[in-house]
Protein backbone atom coordinates (compact mmCIF):
# COMPACT_ATOMS: atom_id res chain seq x y z
CA UNK A 1 0.00 0.00 0.00
CA UNK A 2 2.88 2.32 0.77
CA UNK A 3 4.23 1.46 -2.66
CA UNK A 4 1.00 2.69 -4.23
CA UNK A 5 1.28 6.07 -2.48
CA UNK A 6 4.99 6.48 -3.15
CA UNK A 7 4.77 5.56 -6.83
CA UNK A 8 1.67 7.66 -7.38
CA UNK A 9 3.44 10.65 -5.90
CA UNK A 10 6.62 9.98 -7.81
CA UNK A 11 4.85 9.69 -11.13
CA UNK A 12 2.24 12.37 -10.46
CA UNK A 13 3.26 14.41 -13.50
CA UNK A 14 2.99 11.39 -15.78
CA UNK A 15 -0.35 10.36 -14.25
CA UNK A 16 -1.69 13.87 -14.73
CA UNK A 17 -0.46 14.01 -18.32
CA UNK A 18 -2.05 10.63 -19.09
CA UNK A 19 -5.34 11.70 -17.49
CA UNK A 20 -5.37 14.95 -19.47
CA UNK A 21 -4.52 13.01 -22.61
CA UNK A 22 -7.52 10.79 -21.97
CA UNK A 23 -9.85 13.76 -21.57
CA UNK A 24 -8.43 15.53 -24.60
CA UNK A 25 -8.82 12.46 -26.74
CA UNK A 26 -12.33 11.83 -25.42
CA UNK A 27 -13.54 15.30 -26.31
CA UNK A 28 -11.42 15.86 -29.38
CA UNK A 29 -13.29 16.64 -32.58
CA UNK A 30 -16.47 17.43 -30.72
CA UNK A 31 -17.59 20.99 -31.26
CA UNK A 32 -18.45 21.55 -27.62
CA UNK A 33 -15.35 19.82 -26.25
CA UNK A 34 -15.08 19.93 -22.48
CA UNK A 35 -18.61 21.34 -22.31
CA UNK A 36 -19.82 17.77 -22.74
CA UNK A 37 -18.64 16.94 -19.24
CA UNK A 38 -21.23 19.49 -18.06
CA UNK A 39 -23.87 18.88 -20.70
CA UNK A 40 -23.95 15.14 -20.31
CA UNK A 41 -25.27 15.07 -16.73
CA UNK A 42 -27.51 18.05 -17.51
CA UNK A 43 -29.18 16.22 -20.39
CA UNK A 44 -29.38 12.97 -18.41
CA UNK A 45 -31.13 14.95 -15.69
CA UNK A 46 -33.59 16.29 -18.20
CA UNK A 47 -34.44 12.85 -19.54
CA UNK A 48 -34.75 11.26 -16.13
CA UNK A 49 -36.79 14.11 -14.77
CA UNK A 50 -39.24 13.75 -17.62
CA UNK A 51 -39.41 9.99 -17.28
CA UNK A 52 -39.79 9.85 -13.53
CA UNK A 53 -41.75 12.95 -12.72
CA UNK A 54 -44.28 12.79 -15.51
CA UNK A 55 -44.52 9.20 -16.63
CA UNK A 56 -43.62 7.09 -13.60
CA UNK A 57 -44.69 9.12 -10.66
CA UNK A 58 -42.74 8.32 -7.55
CA UNK A 59 -43.96 10.21 -4.57
CA UNK A 60 -40.62 11.90 -4.00
CA UNK A 61 -40.35 15.68 -4.09
CA UNK A 62 -37.58 17.09 -6.28
CA UNK A 63 -36.99 13.64 -7.65
CA UNK A 64 -34.33 14.86 -10.09
CA UNK A 65 -32.09 15.92 -7.21
CA UNK A 66 -32.86 12.77 -5.27
CA UNK A 67 -31.76 10.73 -8.26
CA UNK A 68 -28.85 12.80 -9.47
CA UNK A 69 -27.17 13.04 -6.08
CA UNK A 70 -26.31 9.32 -6.33
CA UNK A 71 -26.44 8.91 -10.09
CA UNK A 72 -23.40 11.15 -10.54
CA UNK A 73 -21.14 9.15 -8.19
CA UNK A 74 -22.48 5.95 -9.75
CA UNK A 75 -21.69 7.24 -13.22
CA UNK A 76 -18.19 8.05 -12.02
CA UNK A 77 -17.82 4.49 -10.75
CA UNK A 78 -19.21 2.77 -13.82
CA UNK A 79 -17.43 5.02 -16.33
CA UNK A 80 -14.10 4.66 -14.55
CA UNK A 81 -14.42 0.90 -14.60
CA UNK A 82 -15.67 0.61 -18.17
CA UNK A 83 -12.80 2.69 -19.42
CA UNK A 84 -10.12 1.45 -17.07
CA UNK A 85 -10.79 -2.24 -17.60
CA UNK A 86 -8.97 -1.78 -20.92
CA UNK A 87 -6.23 0.44 -19.56
CA UNK A 88 -3.50 -2.21 -19.46
CA UNK A 89 -4.48 -3.96 -22.67
CA UNK A 90 -5.06 -0.62 -24.41
CA UNK A 91 -1.62 0.60 -23.44
CA UNK A 92 -0.08 -2.72 -24.42
CA UNK A 93 2.08 -1.26 -27.16
CA UNK A 94 3.56 1.13 -24.65
CA UNK A 95 4.08 -1.49 -21.95
CA UNK A 96 5.93 -3.65 -24.49
CA UNK A 97 8.36 -0.88 -25.33
CA UNK A 98 8.94 1.33 -22.34
CA UNK A 99 9.69 0.38 -18.78
CA UNK A 100 7.08 2.29 -16.85
CA UNK A 101 5.32 1.43 -13.59
CA UNK A 102 2.07 -0.19 -14.65
CA UNK A 103 0.01 1.38 -11.89
CA UNK A 104 0.09 4.77 -13.62
CA UNK A 105 -2.48 3.54 -16.14
CA UNK A 106 -5.34 2.60 -13.77
CA UNK A 107 -4.61 5.60 -11.56
CA UNK A 108 -4.65 7.98 -14.54
CA UNK A 109 -7.91 6.44 -15.77
CA UNK A 110 -9.55 7.11 -12.43
CA UNK A 111 -8.08 10.61 -12.19
CA UNK A 112 -9.53 11.61 -15.56
CA UNK A 113 -12.94 10.49 -14.34
CA UNK A 114 -12.56 12.40 -11.07
CA UNK A 115 -12.26 15.55 -13.15
CA UNK A 116 -15.47 14.60 -14.92
CA UNK A 117 -17.21 13.96 -11.61
CA UNK A 118 -16.16 17.33 -10.23
CA UNK A 119 -17.33 19.09 -13.38
CA UNK A 120 -20.68 17.31 -13.21
CA UNK A 121 -21.26 18.77 -9.75
CA UNK A 122 -21.77 22.16 -11.42
CA UNK A 123 -24.99 21.31 -13.29
CA UNK A 124 -26.26 19.56 -10.17
CA UNK A 125 -25.67 22.71 -8.12
CA UNK A 126 -27.50 24.71 -10.80
CA UNK A 127 -30.38 22.25 -10.66
CA UNK A 128 -30.60 22.59 -6.88
CA UNK A 129 -30.80 26.35 -7.27
CA UNK A 130 -33.20 26.15 -10.20
CA UNK A 131 -35.64 23.83 -8.41
CA UNK A 132 -35.42 25.95 -5.26
CA UNK A 133 -34.28 22.91 -3.33
CA UNK A 134 -32.44 24.05 -0.18
CA UNK A 135 -28.68 24.39 -0.72
CA UNK A 136 -27.49 22.59 2.38
CA UNK A 137 -24.25 23.32 4.17
CA UNK A 138 -23.69 19.55 4.09
CA UNK A 139 -22.39 19.99 0.52
CA UNK A 140 -19.14 20.83 2.26
CA UNK A 141 -19.09 17.27 3.53
CA UNK A 142 -18.97 15.82 -0.03
CA UNK A 143 -15.17 15.41 -0.19
CA UNK A 144 -15.47 12.66 2.45
CA UNK A 145 -17.77 10.29 0.51
CA UNK A 146 -15.84 11.25 -2.61
CA UNK A 147 -12.63 9.95 -1.08
CA UNK A 148 -14.29 6.67 -0.08
CA UNK A 149 -15.71 6.40 -3.60
CA UNK A 150 -12.33 6.97 -5.23
CA UNK A 151 -10.67 4.31 -3.04
CA UNK A 152 -13.40 1.81 -3.87
CA UNK A 153 -13.31 2.61 -7.59
CA UNK A 154 -9.53 2.40 -7.73
CA UNK A 155 -9.58 -1.00 -6.04
CA UNK A 156 -12.14 -2.40 -8.46
CA UNK A 157 -10.22 -0.85 -11.35
CA UNK A 158 -7.01 -2.65 -10.38
CA UNK A 159 -8.91 -5.91 -10.10
CA UNK A 160 -10.79 -5.72 -13.38
CA UNK A 161 -7.85 -4.32 -15.36
CA UNK A 162 -5.70 -7.25 -14.20
CA UNK A 163 -8.36 -9.83 -14.98
CA UNK A 164 -8.87 -8.36 -18.43
CA UNK A 165 -5.22 -8.92 -19.32
CA UNK A 166 -5.71 -12.68 -18.99
CA UNK A 167 -9.29 -13.01 -20.16
CA UNK A 168 -10.55 -10.38 -22.57
CA UNK A 169 -14.08 -11.60 -21.81
CA UNK A 170 -13.89 -9.56 -18.62
CA UNK A 171 -14.55 -6.28 -20.42
CA UNK A 172 -17.77 -7.71 -21.84
CA UNK A 173 -18.90 -9.34 -18.63
CA UNK A 174 -18.25 -6.09 -16.81
CA UNK A 175 -20.97 -4.30 -18.76
CA UNK A 176 -23.54 -6.89 -17.68
CA UNK A 177 -22.29 -6.80 -14.10
CA UNK A 178 -22.51 -3.02 -14.00
CA UNK A 179 -26.02 -2.90 -15.33
CA UNK A 180 -27.22 -5.53 -12.81
CA UNK A 181 -25.35 -3.72 -10.06
CA UNK A 182 -27.04 -0.45 -11.02
CA UNK A 183 -30.54 -1.86 -10.42
CA UNK A 184 -29.45 -3.65 -7.28
CA UNK A 185 -28.24 -0.34 -5.80
CA UNK A 186 -30.78 2.20 -4.49
CA UNK A 187 -30.15 4.84 -7.16
CA UNK A 188 -33.45 5.34 -8.96
CA UNK A 189 -35.25 4.24 -5.79
CA UNK A 190 -34.64 4.50 -2.05
CA UNK A 191 -33.76 1.65 0.27
CA UNK A 192 -37.09 2.32 2.03
CA UNK A 193 -38.92 1.01 -1.05
CA UNK A 194 -37.60 -2.48 -0.36
CA UNK A 195 -39.75 -4.64 1.94
CA UNK A 196 -38.03 -4.64 5.37
CA UNK A 197 -37.41 -8.40 5.41
CA UNK A 198 -35.39 -8.16 2.16
CA UNK A 199 -33.33 -5.12 3.01
CA UNK A 200 -30.49 -7.13 4.50
CA UNK A 201 -29.76 -8.42 0.99
CA UNK A 202 -29.36 -4.90 -0.35
CA UNK A 203 -27.20 -3.98 2.58
CA UNK A 204 -24.61 -6.52 1.42
CA UNK A 205 -23.85 -4.22 -1.49
CA UNK A 206 -20.63 -2.37 -0.61
CA UNK A 207 -21.22 0.56 -2.92
CA UNK A 208 -24.43 1.39 -1.04
CA UNK A 209 -22.40 2.75 1.86
CA UNK A 210 -20.01 4.53 -0.44
CA UNK A 211 -22.60 6.52 -2.38
CA UNK A 212 -25.19 6.96 0.33
CA UNK A 213 -23.32 9.91 1.82
CA UNK A 214 -23.88 11.84 -1.41
CA UNK A 215 -27.67 11.59 -1.22
CA UNK A 216 -27.79 12.43 2.47
CA UNK A 217 -25.64 15.53 2.01
CA UNK A 218 -27.16 16.89 -1.18
CA UNK A 219 -30.81 15.84 -0.97
CA UNK A 220 -31.58 15.51 2.73
CA UNK A 221 -29.02 17.94 4.12
CA UNK A 222 -27.91 15.37 6.67
CA UNK A 223 -24.62 13.90 7.69
CA UNK A 224 -24.40 10.11 7.71
CA UNK A 225 -24.05 8.25 10.99
CA UNK A 226 -20.47 7.43 11.87
CA UNK A 227 -21.14 3.70 11.40
CA UNK A 228 -22.11 4.39 7.82
CA UNK A 229 -18.99 6.50 7.22
CA UNK A 230 -16.84 3.78 8.74
CA UNK A 231 -18.56 1.17 6.57
CA UNK A 232 -17.90 3.22 3.43
CA UNK A 233 -14.20 3.57 4.20
CA UNK A 234 -13.85 -0.07 5.15
CA UNK A 235 -15.42 -1.05 1.80
CA UNK A 236 -13.16 1.39 -0.03
CA UNK A 237 -9.97 0.27 1.68
CA UNK A 238 -10.71 -3.43 1.45
CA UNK A 239 -11.44 -3.07 -2.28
CA UNK A 240 -8.22 -1.15 -2.76
CA UNK A 241 -6.11 -3.59 -0.73
CA UNK A 242 -7.41 -6.61 -2.62
CA UNK A 243 -7.31 -4.89 -6.01
CA UNK A 244 -3.79 -3.56 -5.61
CA UNK A 245 -2.51 -6.82 -4.15
CA UNK A 246 -3.76 -8.74 -7.18
CA UNK A 247 -2.47 -6.10 -9.59
CA UNK A 248 0.96 -6.07 -7.99
CA UNK A 249 1.19 -9.83 -8.01
CA UNK A 250 0.63 -10.05 -11.76
CA UNK A 251 1.99 -6.77 -13.13
CA UNK A 252 5.36 -8.16 -14.24
CA UNK A 253 3.58 -10.70 -16.41
CA UNK A 254 1.35 -8.19 -18.20
CA UNK A 255 3.94 -7.57 -20.88
CA UNK A 256 3.63 -11.18 -22.07
CA UNK A 257 -0.14 -11.09 -22.45
CA UNK A 258 -0.97 -7.66 -23.85
CA UNK B 1 17.21 -7.41 -11.19
CA UNK B 2 18.81 -4.41 -9.62
CA UNK B 3 19.30 -0.92 -10.87
CA UNK B 4 21.73 1.41 -9.24
CA UNK B 5 23.22 4.68 -10.28
CA UNK B 6 26.85 4.09 -9.41
CA UNK B 7 28.88 2.01 -11.77
CA UNK B 8 31.23 -0.09 -9.69
CA UNK B 9 33.69 -1.05 -12.37
CA UNK B 10 33.06 1.15 -15.38
CA UNK B 11 30.44 -1.10 -16.93
CA UNK B 12 27.15 0.69 -17.49
CA UNK B 13 25.34 -2.45 -18.56
CA UNK B 14 26.05 -5.83 -17.02
CA UNK B 15 24.17 -9.02 -17.83
CA UNK B 16 24.97 -12.25 -16.08
CA UNK B 17 23.63 -15.56 -17.41
CA UNK B 18 20.41 -13.94 -18.53
CA UNK B 19 17.69 -16.14 -19.96
CA UNK B 20 14.31 -15.03 -21.20
CA UNK B 21 11.83 -17.81 -21.66
CA UNK B 22 8.59 -17.34 -23.54
CA UNK B 23 5.62 -19.58 -23.65
CA UNK B 24 4.55 -19.91 -27.22
CA UNK B 25 0.99 -21.09 -27.33
CA UNK B 26 0.47 -23.53 -30.08
CA UNK B 27 -2.94 -24.91 -30.06
CA UNK B 28 -4.12 -27.53 -32.42
CA UNK B 29 -7.43 -28.76 -31.18
CA UNK B 30 -8.89 -31.34 -33.51
CA UNK B 31 -12.52 -30.72 -32.78
CA UNK B 32 -14.49 -27.91 -31.41
CA UNK B 33 -15.51 -30.10 -28.52
CA UNK B 34 -11.90 -30.80 -27.69
CA UNK B 35 -11.11 -27.14 -27.77
CA UNK B 36 -13.95 -26.45 -25.40
CA UNK B 37 -13.06 -29.18 -22.95
CA UNK B 38 -9.43 -28.15 -23.03
CA UNK B 39 -10.46 -24.63 -22.33
CA UNK B 40 -12.49 -25.78 -19.35
CA UNK B 41 -9.65 -27.84 -17.95
CA UNK B 42 -7.14 -25.05 -18.61
CA UNK B 43 -5.08 -27.30 -20.78
CA UNK B 44 -3.51 -25.19 -23.42
CA UNK B 45 -0.66 -26.57 -25.45
CA UNK B 46 2.42 -24.52 -25.49
CA UNK B 47 6.11 -24.99 -25.90
CA UNK B 48 8.79 -22.99 -24.23
CA UNK B 49 11.25 -20.95 -26.18
CA UNK B 50 14.36 -19.30 -24.86
CA UNK B 51 14.44 -16.05 -26.82
CA UNK B 52 17.63 -15.15 -24.97
CA UNK B 53 19.71 -18.00 -23.68
CA UNK B 54 22.27 -17.67 -20.93
CA UNK B 55 23.69 -14.40 -22.14
CA UNK B 56 26.44 -12.63 -20.25
CA UNK B 57 27.48 -9.24 -21.50
CA UNK B 58 29.34 -6.26 -20.12
CA UNK B 59 29.27 -2.93 -21.88
CA UNK B 60 31.69 -0.30 -20.58
CA UNK B 61 31.12 3.41 -20.45
CA UNK B 62 31.66 5.14 -23.78
CA UNK B 63 31.33 2.04 -25.93
CA UNK B 64 29.11 1.82 -28.96
CA UNK B 65 28.06 -1.79 -29.26
CA UNK B 66 26.60 -3.07 -32.51
CA UNK B 67 24.19 -5.97 -32.25
CA UNK B 68 23.83 -8.17 -35.30
CA UNK B 69 21.67 -11.16 -35.94
CA UNK B 70 18.85 -12.38 -38.10
CA UNK B 71 15.19 -11.79 -37.46
CA UNK B 72 14.14 -13.76 -34.41
CA UNK B 73 17.67 -14.17 -33.09
CA UNK B 74 16.80 -12.35 -29.87
CA UNK B 75 18.14 -8.85 -30.51
CA UNK B 76 14.99 -6.98 -29.55
CA UNK B 77 14.34 -9.23 -26.57
CA UNK B 78 17.85 -8.54 -25.31
CA UNK B 79 17.33 -4.80 -25.65
CA UNK B 80 13.97 -5.00 -23.88
CA UNK B 81 15.58 -6.85 -20.98
CA UNK B 82 18.17 -4.08 -20.68
CA UNK B 83 15.46 -1.41 -20.97
CA UNK B 84 13.56 -3.06 -18.12
CA UNK B 85 10.51 -3.98 -20.19
CA UNK B 86 10.99 -7.69 -19.49
CA UNK B 87 12.02 -9.12 -16.20
CA UNK B 88 14.25 -12.01 -17.25
CA UNK B 89 13.34 -15.57 -16.32
CA UNK B 90 16.83 -16.16 -14.95
CA UNK B 91 20.04 -14.24 -14.43
CA UNK B 92 20.82 -10.74 -13.27
CA UNK B 93 20.74 -7.42 -15.07
CA UNK B 94 22.53 -4.36 -13.79
CA UNK B 95 22.07 -1.01 -15.45
CA UNK B 96 23.93 2.01 -14.13
CA UNK B 97 22.63 5.39 -15.18
CA UNK B 98 19.70 6.80 -17.08
CA UNK B 99 18.52 5.04 -20.15
CA UNK B 100 16.82 6.26 -23.30
CA UNK B 101 15.27 3.39 -25.18
CA UNK B 102 14.33 3.88 -28.79
CA UNK B 103 13.04 0.40 -29.23
CA UNK B 104 10.47 1.23 -31.78
CA UNK B 105 9.55 4.31 -33.66
CA UNK B 106 7.64 6.65 -31.40
CA UNK B 107 6.62 4.23 -28.67
CA UNK B 108 4.52 6.33 -26.39
CA UNK B 109 3.44 8.76 -29.04
CA UNK B 110 -0.27 9.31 -29.11
CA UNK B 111 -1.62 10.09 -32.53
CA UNK B 112 -4.36 12.47 -31.46
CA UNK B 113 -1.99 14.65 -29.46
CA UNK B 114 0.17 17.37 -30.95
CA UNK B 115 3.93 17.12 -31.29
CA UNK B 116 4.41 19.44 -28.34
CA UNK B 117 2.09 17.40 -26.12
CA UNK B 118 3.84 14.24 -27.21
CA UNK B 119 7.26 15.61 -26.33
CA UNK B 120 6.05 16.11 -22.78
CA UNK B 121 4.25 12.77 -22.54
CA UNK B 122 7.17 10.85 -24.01
CA UNK B 123 9.62 12.58 -21.67
CA UNK B 124 7.46 11.80 -18.65
CA UNK B 125 7.21 8.17 -19.75
CA UNK B 126 10.99 7.98 -19.82
CA UNK B 127 11.04 9.27 -16.26
CA UNK B 128 11.93 12.92 -16.78
CA UNK B 129 10.18 15.83 -15.14
CA UNK B 130 7.83 18.30 -16.75
CA UNK B 131 10.18 21.22 -16.05
CA UNK B 132 13.08 19.37 -17.64
CA UNK B 133 11.05 18.66 -20.75
CA UNK B 134 9.80 22.22 -21.06
CA UNK B 135 13.35 23.52 -20.82
CA UNK B 136 14.44 21.22 -23.65
CA UNK B 137 11.34 21.56 -25.78
CA UNK B 138 12.68 24.15 -28.19
CA UNK B 139 15.94 22.36 -28.91
CA UNK B 140 14.00 19.13 -29.52
CA UNK B 141 11.76 20.90 -32.02
CA UNK B 142 14.76 22.47 -33.71
CA UNK B 143 16.72 19.26 -33.96
CA UNK B 144 13.75 17.30 -35.31
CA UNK B 145 13.07 20.04 -37.89
CA UNK B 146 9.36 19.87 -37.24
CA UNK B 147 8.72 23.60 -37.53
CA UNK B 148 5.11 24.76 -37.46
CA UNK B 149 3.86 21.20 -37.46
CA UNK B 150 4.72 20.96 -33.77
CA UNK B 151 1.20 22.03 -32.82
CA UNK B 152 -0.51 19.63 -35.22
CA UNK B 153 -1.56 16.12 -34.15
CA UNK B 154 1.12 13.49 -34.71
CA UNK B 155 -1.14 11.53 -37.04
CA UNK B 156 -0.58 14.21 -39.67
CA UNK B 157 3.17 13.66 -39.53
CA UNK B 158 5.05 11.61 -42.06
CA UNK B 159 6.82 8.56 -40.67
CA UNK B 160 10.12 10.37 -41.16
CA UNK B 161 8.91 13.28 -39.05
CA UNK B 162 7.81 10.92 -36.30
CA UNK B 163 11.17 9.19 -36.25
CA UNK B 164 12.95 12.52 -36.14
CA UNK B 165 10.85 13.66 -33.23
CA UNK B 166 11.32 10.36 -31.37
CA UNK B 167 15.08 10.48 -31.90
CA UNK B 168 15.25 14.12 -30.83
CA UNK B 169 13.30 13.49 -27.61
CA UNK B 170 15.34 10.44 -26.66
CA UNK B 171 18.71 12.05 -27.26
CA UNK B 172 18.01 15.58 -26.09
CA UNK B 173 17.36 14.43 -22.52
CA UNK B 174 21.01 13.51 -22.10
CA UNK B 175 20.80 9.81 -21.18
CA UNK B 176 23.81 7.75 -20.06
CA UNK B 177 22.76 4.82 -22.18
CA UNK B 178 21.07 5.08 -25.55
CA UNK B 179 19.33 2.13 -27.13
CA UNK B 180 18.72 2.28 -30.87
CA UNK B 181 16.73 -0.55 -32.40
CA UNK B 182 16.80 -0.27 -36.18
CA UNK B 183 15.15 3.08 -36.02
CA UNK B 184 17.67 4.79 -38.22
CA UNK B 185 16.47 2.80 -41.18
CA UNK B 186 13.75 5.42 -41.56
CA UNK B 187 14.48 9.05 -42.22
CA UNK B 188 16.33 10.55 -45.13
CA UNK B 189 20.06 10.54 -45.65
CA UNK B 190 20.52 14.10 -44.40
CA UNK B 191 18.79 13.37 -41.16
CA UNK B 192 20.71 10.11 -40.73
CA UNK B 193 23.89 12.14 -41.04
CA UNK B 194 22.64 14.44 -38.32
CA UNK B 195 21.74 11.50 -36.09
CA UNK B 196 25.16 9.95 -36.49
CA UNK B 197 26.77 13.30 -35.76
CA UNK B 198 24.84 13.43 -32.52
CA UNK B 199 25.68 9.80 -31.76
CA UNK B 200 29.37 10.48 -32.17
CA UNK B 201 29.05 13.41 -29.76
CA UNK B 202 27.46 11.00 -27.35
CA UNK B 203 30.42 8.68 -27.71
CA UNK B 204 32.83 11.51 -27.08
CA UNK B 205 30.89 12.40 -23.95
CA UNK B 206 31.51 8.86 -22.67
CA UNK B 207 28.00 7.53 -23.11
CA UNK B 208 27.12 3.97 -23.92
CA UNK B 209 25.17 3.15 -27.06
CA UNK B 210 23.53 -0.12 -28.00
CA UNK B 211 22.89 -0.19 -31.69
CA UNK B 212 20.86 -2.76 -33.58
CA UNK B 213 21.10 -2.55 -37.32
CA UNK B 214 20.85 -4.75 -40.36
CA UNK B 215 23.26 -2.47 -42.15
CA UNK B 216 26.70 -3.98 -41.67
CA UNK B 217 28.49 -0.93 -43.10
CA UNK B 218 26.79 1.23 -40.43
CA UNK B 219 27.91 -1.13 -37.69
CA UNK B 220 31.45 -1.34 -39.07
CA UNK B 221 31.73 2.40 -39.44
CA UNK B 222 30.32 3.51 -36.10
CA UNK B 223 30.70 0.73 -33.55
CA UNK B 224 33.68 -0.08 -31.33
CA UNK B 225 32.55 -3.61 -30.83
CA UNK B 226 29.89 -5.93 -32.17
CA UNK B 227 28.14 -9.06 -31.02
CA UNK B 228 26.33 -11.59 -33.13
CA UNK B 229 23.24 -13.28 -31.81
CA UNK B 230 21.95 -16.59 -33.05
CA UNK B 231 19.04 -18.43 -31.46
CA UNK B 232 19.25 -16.26 -28.38
CA UNK B 233 22.94 -16.81 -27.68
CA UNK B 234 26.01 -14.72 -28.41
CA UNK B 235 28.00 -16.59 -31.05
CA UNK B 236 30.57 -13.93 -31.85
CA UNK B 237 31.88 -10.96 -29.95
CA UNK B 238 34.63 -8.52 -30.86
CA UNK B 239 35.84 -6.32 -33.65
CA UNK B 240 32.85 -5.14 -35.76
CA UNK B 241 34.47 -6.03 -39.06
CA UNK B 242 35.28 -9.57 -37.94
CA UNK B 243 31.85 -10.12 -36.44
CA UNK B 244 30.24 -8.82 -39.63
CA UNK B 245 32.36 -11.31 -41.60
CA UNK B 246 31.18 -14.16 -39.38
CA UNK B 247 27.61 -13.01 -39.91
CA UNK B 248 28.03 -12.93 -43.69
CA UNK B 249 29.60 -16.39 -43.66
CA UNK B 250 26.74 -17.71 -41.63
CA UNK B 251 24.07 -16.78 -44.05
CA UNK B 252 26.04 -17.34 -47.22
CA UNK B 253 26.59 -20.90 -46.00
CA UNK B 254 22.88 -21.22 -45.46
CA UNK B 255 22.07 -19.75 -48.85
CA UNK B 256 24.39 -22.28 -50.44
CA UNK B 257 22.55 -25.11 -48.71
CA UNK B 258 19.21 -23.69 -49.76
CA UNK B 259 20.28 -23.49 -53.39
Amino acid sequence: MRELLVETFRYRQLIWALAMKELKVRYKRSVLGFMWALLNPALTMLVLTIVFSTILQFNIPHYAIFLLSVLLPWTFFSQSLSYAVECIVGNGELIKKVSVPKLVFPVAAVVSNIINLLLSMIPMALLVLGMRHPFYATWLYLPVPMLALVLFTLGMTFLFATANVYYRDVAHILQVVLSAWFYFTPIIYALDFIPPHRRWLFKLNPILYVINGFRLAVYYGQLPRWQSVAASFICGLVALLIGFWVFRKYQDEFVFYV
Amino acid sequence: MSKSSSASNGFLVELENVTQRFRVIHERPDTLRELFSKFLRHEVNYYELDAVKNVSLEVPRGQMLGILGRNGSGKSTLLKIIAGVFRPTAGTVRVHGTLAPLIELGAGFHHELTGRENILLNGLLMGHSKEEMQAREQSIIDFAEIGDFIDAPIKQYSSGMQTRLAFAVATEVDPDILILDEILAVGDAAFQQKCFARISNFRKAGKTILFVSHSMPQVQEHCDRAILLEKGAIVADGNPTEVAETYKHMWSAELAVAN
